[in-house]
């Protein structure tokens, strides 16, 4: 239950976080072009409400995380120590520099290229701390050398996968939301579609198990893909058809969801058993009531603020 | 071998220099606190005034966007300037921090103490996830009301700032009852989760958190009110309605017998008068406390007297003040343990004890020092260890709390025996979580440290110095 919550709340903070960090490398690309672009003016206005949710939905997957690998999870915090928690000053300025994005014209240039790198930053840092979280055979000589950085093997690998993933998640909800030319869009799903699957094929050369998790997940991570990239294809050449655009989000679905599983297929078997406290902790019912509560309230919320703007 | 083969969770130590861990944890902790309890009390405020502009201006204009001439006939005109002006704003800013600060406190937590907040994870995953789910809706009710509030008509906003208000206080609830733990976890902390949940503190504290949200949104709220461009009559109204959702206050004094009266007998002893630094930090919180509140109710609400922006700020300043001289004690409180009997702050249990007194404080201890080479013989190498297991939660060598200060006048005799009998030499300390040789390696070590830290230092092996120091340790048993 704790494995499938943590997925899914990870899949949920996946969805925002993309569109935040593809998003503002997309506005920061266009504003240096000094481009005249409806994609670029829609994106600037969402992207601080964006990130606003998007961290509110990353607390869950840091809370469940902590339940599935604690030991490692605190070890490889502290390793990283003070650059670890630079991620927090980075988003504080990230966040920032997205409401100068969005507000102040004159500065847009430069607060779209610092905004793009703090979340580059923080990206990076996650992927490191993924890494080391595995390399429990290698902590001790990292702590006693003092070493702030993990370049382990798949740090560069796993980034440009979820980077290529974070493209094209920006485009898919870009697509939704905007009234710019779909074609292009289609281009960076496509881009975002081919990093990915580069990034990937690079972890697997480094060793990365695939099939950890059982060899059906991998299977249908390939068919979503190649699935997905014919439905943004064509889009690409036909963008007015919503039903590419449908068929394009349900594949990206079907590949976020398997590409997690297919993430945290290494990490199974690494899951620690139960603690003695947790095992026996209630509150699952009073979860399972607040859920189906905050979901209709929520979804109150949205229904409201999409009637008004209709 | 793997860090992860030892029984007993050994973590990765990190140094903050001259900086105590609990100067680190507490300086993110109270800049969290204060912007997570302004976003709830200033919710609150957002309802009332929202309350107070459809009042009368209901029954004019029913069931749609107040129009101008409706908000003249409101009973507090200005309200629905205020709820639609920068307060929202600020509201805003304070729950994105809020949130950004509150993800802080976990990777400071970590680094402080992993094993502790490990504990209360365990515990309280379930309940932790409760508030995630009242957090995430008091983030999407304040971003719609941001976003469409104007747009709205009078009865959803009503509704609107109603679920950020209700969502934003049940946040608090739920972190209320796990923070409370900490301190009151009751006579069996692994019982159920709900006897952990409403513990002895819980409701004292809850109390004394919501009032505490409430004033800090009525004293931001006079700040903003100075800032609206009305007549000092039409500010002075607005500020009126303002003070009355901090009177409250009133009720903390007797708040605050209740939460003394239920926490333990030595904590309680700390506070009034055991521990002169938590004293006079109760008395800085208790006495901002009564200015502010003796402020609010005599001179706003019964005197009608006017606050200007600048003595608003002077005011939230001091809250800020009161806040983290109360969460100071609050932490302090909890003293020689950051679970009461559950997990010492050493994070050690108390059960664990009894076999580092047997193996040592850090036979199991995976990491190496990161400095070896800067000491000259293998005791103080060992020292340095065990001044990392057992007292940098707390200490530093120079710093802050500085054990090089705190022990630079004592005899070897006293440093010896003060150290075996730590939890008898100060009642807020843990008992000394390791052997004879460790005593006498921490010894070496902090005479070396007051020395200068000399290029050469000679190792101690007095057989009649152990045996005193065994029996030492004997006298004080976990």
């Amino acid at each position: 239950m704790i494995q499938f919550l943590y997925l899914a709340t990870l899949g949920l903070h996946a969805v925002f976080v993309g569109y935040v960090a593809a998003g503002t490398v997309y506005v920061a690309v266009q504003a240096v072009r000094h481009a005249d672009d409806p994609i670029a003016d829609a994106t600037r206005v969402r992207l601080p409400f964006m990130l606003g949710v998007g961290i509110t939905a990353g607390v869950a997957p840091l809370l469940f995380v902590q339940l599935l690998h604690q030991r490692r999870f605190y070890t490889a915090n502290l390793l990283l120590g003070p650059r670890w928690m630079a991620v927090v000053p980075a988003l504080v300025v990230g966040f920032y520099a997205l409401y100068v994005v969005k507000q102040l014209p004159r500065w847009r240039v430069a607060a779209a290229i610092v905004g793009s790198a703090c979340f580059a930053f923080v990206a990076w840092s996650w992927s490191e701390l993924h890494d080391l979280m595995l390399a429990d055979a290698r902590w001790a000589e990292i702590y006693a050398a003092g070493e702030r950085t993990f370049i382990g093997a798949g740090v560069a690998a796993r980034f440009a996968t979820f980077a290529g993933g974070m493209a094209t998640l920006f485009a898919a909800a870009a697509c939704w939301q905007s009234h710019g030319p779909a074609r292009r869009l289609a281009a960076i799903a496509l881009a975002g579609r081919a990093l990915s699957i580069g990034g990937g094929a690079w972890l697997v050369a480094r060793g990365f198990d695939a099939t950890a998790a059982g060899a059906t997940w991998p299977i249908v991570l390939v068919v979503a893909t190649v699935a997905d990239i014919a439905a943004w294809a064509v889009l690409a050449a036909t963008p007015r058809r919503d039903g590419a655009l449908t068929a394009a989000t349900a594949t990206g679905v079907v590949v976020l969801a398997a590409a997690l599983v297919v993430r945290e297929g290494p990490r199974l078997a690494l899951v620690e058993p139960d603690h003695p406290l947790a095992a026996g902790a209630g509150g699952a019912v009073a979860f399972a009531i607040a859920a189906i509560l905050g979901t209709l309230a929520i979804a109150w919320i949205v229904r409201t603020v999409r009637t008004v703007q209709e | 071998m793997s860090p992860l083969d030892s029984p007993i969770p050994y973590f990765p130590v990190n140094d903050f220099g001259p900086a105590m861990k609990g100067m680190v944890i507490g300086g993110v902790g109270i800049v969290h606190v204060f912007l997570a309890q302004f976003a709830i009390g200033g919710g609150a405020m957002l309802l009332y005034f929202e309350r107070l502009a459809q009042t009368k201006a209901r029954s004019a204009n029913a069931d749609r966007a107040a129009s101008p001439e409706a908000m003249r006939s409101s009973i507090e005109p200005n309200a629905r300037r205020f709820v639609d002006g920068f307060f929202p704003v600020l509201v805003l800013v304070s729950f994105v921090l809020g949130a950004l600060t509150g993800v802080a406190i976990w990777f400071t937590t970590i680094e402080v103490g992993a094993r502790t907040i490990g504990l209360m994870i365990d515990r309280f995953h379930w309940l932790w996830a409760v508030e995630w789910v009242c957090f995430s809706v008091e983030v999407c009710a304040g971003y719609a009301f941001y976003r469409c509030g104007k747009q709205l008509s009078d009865a959803t906003r009503l509704k609107l700032l109603a679920l950020y208000a209700v969502a934003s206080w049940l946040s608090l609830f739920f972190i209320n009852g796990i923070l409370s733990w900490q301190l009151t976890p009751g006579d069996d902390p692994t019982g159920g989760v709900w006897q952990g949940f409403f513990n002895a503190s819980f409701w004292p504290s809850l109390g004394f958190r919501t009032i505490v949200a409430l004033a800090l949104g009525a004293l931001a709220a006079c700040v903003v009110i100075n800032t609206m461009d009305l007549t000092r009559d039409e500010r002075a109204a607005l500020i009126r309605r303002a003070a009355r959702l901090a009177t409250p206050m009133v009720a903390m004094p007797i708040l605050g017998v209740w939460y003394f009266a239920v926490i333990p007998a030595d904590s309680r002893q700390w506070i009034l008068g055991g521990s002169i630094a938590m004293t006079m930090f109760v008395g800085i919180a208790g006495g901002a406390s009564l200015l502010i509140g003796a402020y609010v109710v005599i001179g706003l609400v019964v005197k009608r007297l006017y606050v200007s922006g600048a003595t608003a700020t002077l005011l939230v300043a001091l809250a800020f003040g009161a806040t983290a001289a109360g969460e100071f004690v609050r932490e302090g409180a909890r003293k020689p343990y950051t679970v009461r009997n559950v997990l010492y702050s050493t994070s050690i249990t108390p059960a664990e004890v009894a076999g580092l007194r047997v193996h040592g404080a850090t036979a199991g201890d995976p990491y190496p020092l990161r400095d070896a080479d800067r000491y000259p013989n293998d005791q103080l190498k060992r020292g340095a260890l065990v001044e990392r297991a057992l007292c940098d939660a707390c200490h530093t060598m120079h710093g802050a709390n500085a054990l090089a200060d705190l022990a630079s006048t004592w005899t070897d005799e006293q440093l010896r025996m003060n150290i075996a009998k730590l939890q008898k030499t100060k009642g807020f300390m843990p008992p000394f979580a390791g052997n004879a040789d460790d005593v006498e390696a921490i010894v070496q070590l902090m005479k070396w440290e007051i020395a200068g830290a000399p290029p050469q230092w000679p190792t101690t092996d007095d057989p009649k110095q152990h045996a005193l120091i065994a029996r030492w340790l004997d006298e004080a048993p976990p």
